[in-house]
């Protein structure tokens, strides 16, 4: 005998690929905690694409910051091998979906790849308003959406009422809506079946000249920019020359595949078919997402629609601790905006905190996130100003400008009006908590357009300013719910409002990245809340430090953190200094994290304290 | 000739005796509650071993062959615990025992800790008989309330006693340790307990703040302490009436008539070298090559059964950071040379952290000096987080 031996981990991928029809594109839409990612592990349990040892919960769910927050933010797929009962094996792409508010546009890109798409409802709790406005965005994009009940085992799963919202809110048929339990694995097989009856097989011309749509792209460190491709016709092949329509670079692929999600080689992809490719891209601007792939040698094969360019929502300036990593955020961002095309960036300079960037974020969540993947895995320190959203200026003079920085708005004696903008929200609401759902309404000024009961919940819709909407609605909106209101939103148009800059002074000096446009009529209590915060948010230093909220030049409230007396430690003798050290060093090291301002040291929260106003 | 007096870093003994009769609340250091008498023979024989020990990891460190020969030391300190739980003649034994492994400076300072509530006239007779030459005397407060929630075994009147007993018995140089910032200490209390110290005149007074450490139980049950408004007039008062009564302030809590600095103190504010001896005694050693911090066994039971030592050496980042979170306390600064003299190291590594403690107006340079600020000593972390 010799010691070789052959590992085999999980079923090997079939390596001849499937005929088009018996391939099945999908998606799945659900909103968070309705189960997704439960479902998705079934499937792929029961297809063998992991075994039972290697199922970590989620699999899907890639990035730490997904797993640890239990939601799904980047696209990713799956390709599974499916034994159906006629006998045949079936390839099934399964490409997952993003669940938050924020990430709506991902799911578009999504849906671009598939034919069809599973709602998934809880049956305890009902529809939702985000998985309304995807279920929306599928159909609208020709997709065949099949309606599934999860969570069936629950005593509190009423199916016939959820499968009556269903039907009234979204207007598709739920009478074959298949019910199951994730959890349990219970209706797997049989949804299976019914996916492969209602979801079409892609209509796929393999002899076509290659045209494959750029799904996702993302940056590995060893590969360079990797792929996620659906190939709508053609095919293509490892050594094949390509050229990125765009671009209008050529490169050589250097390696096709799938996930299984492990990543398999497969040697080719073909019309109809979802899976990766590397093609030894290195600059990561180089395979934008919605861009068309063809041959080298069939360059005029028209484009695919791509997509629509998505819009932020919310803006803030993000600027490391020390000016010594700038050019490793610049780098970094380059490289997280290849992942993930809704972040835009362009230079800001501030005056108290130098070099950065002013970027545009699909919501706070989103802020979130790229702010933590940035310093953990870019291992930067940043300071992220106070987030708003783009407001229109119209000056005297009858110009229009758009201000997504409040140290950019102009001198108010040239402003003639402001303009914020309005959302439409669509909330859907149990019926016990639609009392304190409409008082929150309000005190965000919304305006009620209109309101329906349905089953046993309330769809709402209402006018609301954006930016009552997006900095903490979505939060407020659950805890006045217990969690069961859900939100979707989009902008609608500008309208007039009566705004004002509302200024923070630091020891007498302006500050610009805490400046925060607010209704004048709020000013007042936004600036007491907002300094009363960063009182508590800016720790004691060797003077009193002032902090002023101010209009124009009119100080509108005041707070003073008092100085800390003195900073010295009692007892040192020499005992044991190592201890005395260790403290020092971390006292040090929480220093290390705050922006100097002026001669004040400010941490990162109290950047952020606008968020934490209590209302 | 001993490697430390060829780098010319003066040495000196600490001695720790881990015993005491009840464990103060704030105390985090390594003593122990003892009920019964204290083993004084077989703590005297494990103390000497360790000494030995020592003497020979000193010889190791220099490279040395040959044991060096009765290494000479500048000042001793018996700490604790309660070091006067210890009887005169047990003392003695010490002391005689040190001798033949040590050799006495001239103007050798020795002095022991003690608690008031542990003091007659005849243990201090026969503590200044034996060579003891300095007194520390745990007072910590005149006012009995105050000293009943310290935890502490003596009364007010216990210290006024065995400062006078002491006096009578000869000791001429006597510290009073004393606390302020207590849980229901007013400003006037405050004051109250500096004046009936200096009314006693002793040579030095050490004036802390009282500080909840970790591991001790008024971490884990904390009093209600004076506001920082009432600390800080407490602290501006009491630093006043100290510089009127002709204690100057050496050390940011240490106060002494005109030279009657603690030297054993001063030794470590300096960096100098010494060694520990005694259940959990921490010390440090120099040689030319490396300078090496040790720890004995915590627990005295263990102690008593084998001297364990750990050691480590310091690397020469916290060296410097070390150096200066000693140095810096000294209200006289230090000079580069002594720097270079006790790390090892070229001065030149504190240039930064001298132009931003300058900029900051906690440093000043004086000729060869470099002295922190009043300002600098008030926000002494604030300066040493400024050394990168």
């Amino acid at each position: 005998m010799c010691g070789y031996t052959t590992i085999r981990v999980g079923r090997p991928p079939r390596l001849l690929m499937a005929e088009s029809k018996y391939i099945r594109n999908f998606s799945i839409i659900a909103h968070i905690d309705h189960g997704k990612s439960t479902l998705a592990d079934r499937f792929i349990q029961l297809c063998g694409g992991l075994t039972d040892r290697e199922m970590a919960n989620q699999v899907l769910d890639s990035m730490d910051i997904e797993r640890e927050r239990g939601i799904t933010i980047k696209a990713q797929s799956v390709t599974l091998f499916y034994q159906a009962d006629d006998g045949h094996e079936y390839q099934l792409n399964m490409i997952d979906t993003p669940g938050h508010v924020d990430f709506s546009y991902e799911v578009s890109r999504s849906m671009a790849a598939c034919e069809g798409a599973l709602l998934v409802v809880d049956a305890a709790q009902g529809v939702e308003a985000q998985s309304v406005a995807n279920c929306y965005t599928a159909i609208e994009q020709g997709l065949e959406v099949l309606p599934v009940l999860n969570k069936i085992d629950l005593p509190q799963a009423d199916p016939d009422t959820v499968c009556q919202e269903i039907e009234e809110i979204i207007g598709i048929d739920a009478t074959a809506a298949i019910q199951v339990s994730a959890k349990r694995g219970d209706g797997i097989r049989e949804l299976l079946e019914e996916l492969l009856e209602v979801i079409p097989a892609p209509v796929a011309d393999r002899n076509a000249d290659l045209q494959a749509l750029i799904i996702d792209s993302w940056f590995d460190n060893y590969l360079g920019v990797v792929s996620l491709v659906r190939v709508v016709q053609g095919e293509i092949s490892a050594k094949d020359r390509i050229i990125l329509k765009s671009i209008g670079k050529t490169h050589q692929v250097d390696a096709v595949g799938i996930f299984t999600p492990k990543r398999h080689l497969t040697g080719v992809l073909r019309a109809g078919e979802v899976g990766f490719i590397v093609a030894g891209i290195k600059d990561v601007k180089g395979a934008p997402v919605g861009d068309t792939i063809t041959l080298a040698s069939t360059q005029d094969v028209p484009d695919l629609p791509g997509f629509q360019k998505v819009k932020p929502q919310v803006y803030a300036g993000m600027f490391t601790v020390s000016a010594d990593d700038f050019e490793d955020f610049r780098d970094a961002l380059a490289k997280l905006t290849l992942n993930d095309a809704s972040l835009v960036y362009e230079p800001e300079s501030s005056e108290a905190l130098g070099n950065g960037f002013r970027c545009g974020f699909l919501g706070m969540l989103h802020m979130e996130i790229i702010q933590e993947r940035l310093e953990r895995e870019y291992n930067l320190d940043l300071i992220t100003s106070a987030p708003t959203v783009i407001y229109e200026v119209v000056t005297k003079a009858g110009l229009t400008t758009k201000v997504d920085n409040p140290s950019q708005l102009p001198d108010p004696s040239t402003i003639g009006e402001m303009h914020e903008p309005i959302v439409v929200a669509n909330i859907l609401v149990p019926q016990e908590y639609l009392g304190s759902v409409i008082t929150l309404c309000v005190e965000r000024r919304g305006v009620q357009k209109d309101m329906q009961f349905v089953g046993k919940q309330v769809s709402l819709s209402y006018d609301l300013p954006m930016n009552e909407v997006v900095m903490d609605f979505f939060d407020k909106l659950k805890s006045v719910s217990r969690g069961y209101a859900s939100l979707d939103y989009s902008f609608d148009r500008f309208q007039t409002a009566d705004l004002v800059r509302l200024d923070v002074l630091i020891n007498g000096d302006k500050v610009d990245a805490l400046a925060v446009i607010v209704h004048r009529e709020d000013a007042r209590t936004k600036g007491f809340g907002l300094t009363k915060k960063m009182k508590e948010l800016i720790p004691r230093q060797m003077f009193d430090v002032a902090i002023q909220a101010a209009i124009g030049g009119q100080i509108i409230a005041r707070q003073t953190v008092k100085a800390l007396r003195k900073n010295v430690t009692a007892k040192c003798y020499g005992g044991d200094i190592t201890r005395k050290k260790k403290l020092l060093e971390k006292q040090k090291a929480g220093k290390k994290r705050m922006k100097q301002v002026g001669s004040v040291e400010i941490p990162q929260e109290a950047f952020l304290a606008v968020l934490r106003v209590d209302k | 000739m001993s490697s430390n007096q060829y780098m010319n870093v003066p040495l000196s003994l600490y001695i720790h005796f881990p015993w005491c009769v009840k464990k103060c609340p704030y105390c985090d250091f390594n003593s122990h509650e003892t009920s019964g008498a204290v083993p004084e023979a077989a703590y005297l024989d494990a103390l000497e071993t360790d000494l030995i020990d020592d003497i020979k990891r000193l010889s190791a460190l220099n490279k040395q062959s040959t044991k060096i020969e009765k290494p000479e030391i500048q000042t001793i300190f018996m700490g604790g615990g309660t070091p006067s739980l210890f009887s005169a003649n047990a003392i003695q034994d010490l002391l005689n025992r040190l001798k033949q492994h040590l050799t006495f400076a001239i103007n050798i300072e020795i002095t022991i800790e003690a608690n008031p509530g542990t003091l007659s006239f005849e243990k201090l007779a026969g503590y200044y008989q034996a060579g003891i030459n300095r007194l520390s005397l745990g007072g910590q407060s005149f006012n009995n309330q105050h000293l009943n929630l310290l935890g502490r075994i003596h009364s007010s009147s216990d210290i006024t006693t065995a400062f006078e007993n002491a006096s009578r018995a000869g000791f001429k140089n006597i510290n009073l340790d004393l606390m302020h910032g207590l849980s229901q200490q007013t400003i006037s209390n405050a004051i109250n307990d500096l004046q009936q110290a200096i009314e006693l005149q002793p040579t030095h007074i050490s004036w802390y703040q009282l500080t909840i450490e970790p591991n001790t139980r008024f971490y884990n049950e904390p009093p209600r302490l004076p506001t920082d408004d009432t600390l800080w007039e407490i602290y501006q008062t009491g630093l006043n009436l100290l510089a009127q009564h002709g204690f100057h302030r050496y050390e940011v809590s240490a106060f002494s008539q005109s030279g009657q600095q603690a030297k054993h103190n001063v030794n470590y504010w300096l960096f100098g070298d010494y060694i520990g001896i005694g259940a959990g005694a921490h010390g440090k050693l120099s040689s030319a090559e490396a300078i090496i911090r040790t720890a004995k066994t915590r627990s005295p039971k263990d102690y008593l059964k084998q001297q364990k030592c750990k050691s480590s050496i310091i690397d020469e980042k916290s060296l410097s950071l070390e150096f200066l979170m000693n140095a810096l306390r000294l209200n006289e600064g230090f000079t580069k040379r002594i720097y270079e003299q006790r790390t090892g190291l070229n001065a030149s590594r504190l240039e930064n952290f001298l132009t931003a403690g300058m900029t900051k107006g906690l440093l000043q340079q004086k000729h060869d000096k470099i002295i922190p600020t009043a300002l600098g000593i008030q926000y002494l972390n604030d300066l040493l987080m400024l050394f990168d």
